[in-house]
């Protein structure tokens, strides 16, 4: 409708074939009104394919990984107790559906199970409890020590919900409204939108710190081994692993949704052997809380990717 | 002075011989029609009657300007028939929709041909209705008005090819033939347990539905019903989107006399605050804005395709019950 320039999608792929599987994916997406950054690599052979893949996104719920790697070496190096127990008020705690962030009465938890909490039903109250006791700020800084330039932790959970009320004041649709508003606009008016301030990553970035995680090039092994199992605990099925659903086939992933943003990253493990590492970030131009098209749309493109990649 | 008032005064006097008979003919007071000729004897430089017998006679002078006098009122009585008559052979211009049915207009321009006034139909594009009455090309039209404030409201609806060529489940009654509303998320492509999903009829829109307020409140309707991004469209013209609705191809977006009329089937949208909502305006012209009469303001509505009677109230939808705030947090 209007005369906004076309978007083309940099594709990046190991080879012909991979490139078409690429750009099959991003024409998909863009029949939905969905921009974003697509990545999946052969953990194993390196190939990989996927576009825009640089593009630093607000991450919303998917920087519970690196907050929960960065907990897990804590724990590793023996200077905090997975079995800590940390209290979590109702009036107090953060914001969200899930966990302890719905709970309405106070309730202690180990510190191994915020971390359940947090990956598993994507808990907001869960991962602020885990911010207390490891600082934004340290969490960023473990990062770059580590290596993963492309990651950056800036805010705790709640920050998003606080932006994002205090520009619509509760209204969903009005933020909502604001948010693909702004992305056409180019300008922020709920600041955890804002690369400037947002926790952000890019595809790339992603799939390089799940490669770490897999490999164990990273951290301890006894903390990666922990975040594998973590994430293959999660409940949420209706993206990446919507068409990569069977018992032949492992799932380990985060998904991260947060007004018009729809991401998740993930590792796919089948009986064969074959290993890929998955992230797709993306925000639709559409007022739309559910938009169950686009999650199965990313499903699809998951697929496509694991079958070309796998050996 | 008043020439015409004058000269009048005058040959009454000429014709009756009596200056209170002249007045009442006139319907004006006697020293009132006595003052005028008293004005016009001044104005000619001589008497035209001479009062001095009981019965008042017409002076030399009197008589010689007679003829011209009944002249100059025959010709004033003239140039106000043939104004009159002009002003009723004016063409009201009235801005109405696209696609408003003939017969209904018919109705509007003979209704106005009994009350001696000629009405033209011009059909235009919302955004021309508006700036004609501002111009003075139209004198009256339906105007689109946001819902809250409008006080004729057509209800919306999905054309759809007449059901023996494709019938579209949701707009065939399931009970006994009673019409059910079309509900936006009914229109979700369904997931199918056979291969690829199903292909879904895009949904057409008018240059009706194309001003902007009603436009973005359709397009958020449907994004909210989980509708695909760009499966409601703005149509070309709208024979030919008629033409591909006909066929099967695409739902079309219209008020149920425009389907009706065209063979299609027609079925409402449930969502009723998705409708089309007028106002008939006069122009807002000098000296002053012209009155609707209200005889017009319902039949114009009735040809847009509003029902009878009075609109009812609006139901708006309400919120679908959740903790809102946790809507606005990062989810999972």
């Amino acid at each position: 409708m209007s005369a906004e320039p076309v978007h083309r999608p940099a594709c990046v792929a190991g080879d012909g074939a991979l490139l078409d599987v690429a750009e099959a994916v991003a024409a998909d997406w863009a029949a939905l009104g969905v921009r974003g950054s697509f990545l999946a690599r052969n953990l194993d052979s390196g190939e990989q394919l996927g576009f825009d893949v640089d593009e630093a996104m607000p991450l919303a719920s998917v920087v519970k990984v690196p907050l929960a790697l960065v907990v897990l070496d804590r724990i590793a190096a023996g200077e905090l107790d997975p079995a800590r127990p940390v209290t979590v008020d109702p009036a107090t705690s953060s914001i969200g559906p899930t966990g302890l962030a719905a709970f309405r009465h106070p309730a202690t938890v180990a510190v191994g199970d915020l971390l359940l909490l947090m990956l598993s039903v994507s808990d907001n109250a869960a991962a602020d409890a885990l911010f207390d006791l490891v600082p934004v700020a340290e969490v960023d800084t473990r990062l770059r020590a580590w290596g993963c330039a492309g990651i950056r932790v800036r805010h705790r959970m709640n920050h998003m919900y606080e932006c994002a009320a205090g520009a619509a004041g509760n209204d969903f649709s009005l933020a909502l409204e604001l948010a693909v508003r702004d992305e056409r606009a180019g300008r922020h008016t709920i600041e955890t939108l804002d690369p400037a301030h947002a926790n952000l990553g890019s595809a790339s970035a992603l799939v390089d710190l799940l490669q770490h995680v897999w490999t164990d090039e990273i951290s301890q092994p006894l903390a990666t081994a922990e975040l594998r199992r973590l994430m293959g605990f999660q409940v949420f099925t209706q993206r990446l692993a919507s068409e990569l659903r069977a018992d032949t086939l492992r799932w380990s992933g985060k998904t991260g949704t947060f007004l018009h943003l729809r991401h998740e990253i993930g590792v796919v493990e089948a009986e064969s052997g074959d290993r890929v590492a998955l992230a797709a970030l993306t925000r639709a131009d559409r007022r739309a809380g559910l938009a169950p098209d686009i999650d199965l749309a990313m499903g699809i493109g998951a697929r496509r990717a694991f079958e070309a990649l796998r050996g | 002075m008043d020439l015409l008032a004058h000269l009048e005064a005058y040959v009454a006097t000429v014709d009756e011989s009596s200056f209170s008979r002249a007045a009442d003919r006139l319907g004006i007071a006697q020293p009132l029609l006595s003052r005028r000729i008293k004005t016009l004897e001044a104005h000619f430089g001589g008497l035209l009657f001479d009062r001095s017998r009981r019965q008042v006679t017409t002076t030399e002078l009197g008589l010689l300007l007679l003829p011209y006098a009944q002249d100059v009122l025959d010709r004033a009585q003239r140039l106000g028939q043939v104004a009159r008559s002009a002003r009723r052979a004016q063409v009201r211009a009235v801005g109405v929709p696209m696609d408003c049915a003939p017969v209904a207009l018919a109705r509007v321009i003979r209704a106005a041909t009994e009350r001696g006034i000629t009405l033209g139909m011009r059909e235009l594009p919302p955004a021309e209705r508006v700036s004609g009455l501002a111009d003075g090309s139209l004198t009256y039209a339906l105007v689109r008005v946001p819902r809250e404030q409008a006080g004729v409201r057509v209800p919306l609806g999905l054309a759809s090819a007449a059901p023996s060529e494709a019938p579209e489940p949701a707009a065939v009654g399931a009970s006994g033939g009673r019409r059910r509303a079309i509900h936006l998320e009914d229109l979700r492509p369904r997931r199918s347990r056979h291969g690829e999903l199903p292909a879904v009829l895009p949904v057409l829109t008018l240059t009706e539905d194309q001003v902007p307020y009603a436009h973005d409140r359709l397009v958020r309707a449907a994004a909210r019903a989980g509708l695909p991004e760009g499966l409601v469209r703005p149509a070309g013209p709208a024979a030919t989107a008629l033409a591909e609705t006909l066929a099967g191809g695409a739902l079309l977006l219209c008020a149920e006399p425009f389907a009706r009329q065209h063979g299609a089937s027609w079925a409402p949208l449930a969502d009723t605050a998705l409708h089309r909502g007028y106002d008939v305006q006069g122009a807002r012209g000098r000296p002053a804005a012209v009155d609707v009469p209200d005889w017009l303001t319902a039949l114009l509505a009735a040809a847009a395709g509003a029902p009878a009677g009075a609109p009812d109230t609006l139901r708006l939808p309400g919120p679908v019950a959740e903790d809102a705030s946790s809507r606005l947090a990062a989810r999972g």
